[in-house]
């Protein structure tokens, strides 16, 4: 077990075995929200994943001084500090962007997948493995949101429209039923991803 | 208590990190959110007034904004030019603030509706935002009676859009009677 623990192993936990959206589902309210669309599945990853590095980097760094009592508020000040910066350099940047994500960029700080990966892994591990873990965890949780917004957007508009270019259409003959774009759809979705996920499961096991 | 005063120290030292490392990222970014709000402003104001090409031909007019606001809730901004008048709105779409630019020309007619910010739903309260559906419109006055279901089509599926757009442009058309 103890070579298993290396920085690869710890990375890519967080895809199959360990997939913070698929697996260990937390953090599934903004993410079901959001991906809507195969751009804010981009944003939105790339915003978590920077947040979940950094946010357990840091606190891997200075875990060792944290005093056991207040742990949490030192977690939720890192984290919320952190999710200032994505939400303010988003807004100056990426304009349209933030008028879309809107709420969901500063609710990272309350999103369980920062928290759980802070308190439970970070916390006790060192440096290195808590940032494989961070990296790893954040592209579990883009891909996820990436295959729901890919799947989501073909099927609820017709087409995929990427910073503002129109990669393919296939709205004229398809009439896209909205139902995929709003609330139920991401449910529908979600739920084949977790039935075909566990298929293979199943299938890997026998 | 020494417990106590370790505890209070680590935490105000994370703490001054934090807003120091905020502080700078705040100073970083400041100007350009306040440019980029501004611009897209400007740009709703010229796209709601046809014959003004830029911003630079329109005047602020905080007084009579004020005097707006009073009787019109949800007026933010009137800006004037020799075409006619443009009104800054803010009220309450469906998924949270919705703002529009509505331009009226000197004969008191709606002449261009252009959206400044929205939170509408994608592929629903959107479809009442795009442009042909906004130029719908164009040409009305405060004498018409800007109700969804009478001079007013809703957007199937987008009810409460369609209304807080349609009492928008009723706003902008009040706001024009009083400071007219």
């Amino acid at each position: 077990m103890e070579e298993q623990t290396t920085f690869w192993y710890e990375f890519k936990k967080g895809f199959i075995l360990e997939n913070p959206l698929m697996v260990l589902m937390v953090g599934l309210c903004s993410s079901l929200a959001i991906s809507n669309r195969l751009e804010n599945g981009i944003f939105m990853g790339i915003s978590a994943t920077f947040v979940l590095v950094f946010s357990n980097v840091i606190i891997a760094a200075i875990r060792k001084w944290i005093p056991d009592q207040i742990r949490i508020p030192i977690f939720i000040v890192v984290i919320a500090s952190f999710v200032t910066i994505v939400d303010l350099a988003l807004k100056a940047y990426f304009p349209p962007v933030y008028d879309r994500l809107g709420v969901w960029i500063p609710l990272i700080v309350v999103n369980c997948i920062i928290l759980a990966r802070a308190e439970g892994y970070a916390y006790k591990n060192n440096v290195k493995n808590a940032l494989a873990d961070g990296l790893g965890m954040g592209a579990g949780y883009t891909c996820v949101l990436l295959i729901m917004g890919f799947i989501r957007e073909l099927l609820g508009t017709g087409k995929i429209v990427l910073f503002d270019k129109t990669l393919f259409n296939i709205a004229p003959p398809y009439n896209p039923p909205a139902i995929f774009i709003l609330f139920p759809g991401a449910f529908l979705t979600f739920a084949c991803l977790m039935a075909l996920l566990n298929r293979y499961k199943m299938r890997k096991a026998e | 208590m020494k417990q106590v005063l370790k505890m209070g120290t680590t935490l105000m030292v994370v703490g001054l990190v934090a807003a120091v490392g905020l502080g700078l990222t705040y100073s970083v970014t400041r100007d350009k959110i306040e440019a980029y709000d501004r611009e897209v402003e400007a740009k709703a104001a010229v796209a709601a007034l046809p014959g003004v090409n830029s911003i630079s031909e329109l005047e602020e007019e905080r007084d009579l904004a004020r005097k707006a606001a009073k009787e019109v809730p949800g007026v933010e901004k009137v800006f004037t030019s020799d075409k006619g008048y443009i009104f800054k709105i803010n009220t309450k779409g469906y998924g949270g603030p919705l703002m529009l630019a509505v331009g009226i020309n000197k004969d008191g007619e709606v002449v261009g509706v252009s959206v400044i910010s929205n939170r509408e739903t994608m592929g629903l309260g959107s479809k009442v935002l795009e442009e042909d559906n906004l130029a719908r419109f164009e040409g009305k006055t405060s004498k018409d009676p800007l109700e969804v279901g009478e001079d007013v089509q809703a957007v199937t599926g987008a009810t409460i859009t369609s209304k807080a757009v349609a009492l928008q442009v009723k706003k902008a058309l009040q706001a024009y009677e009083v400071i007219r």
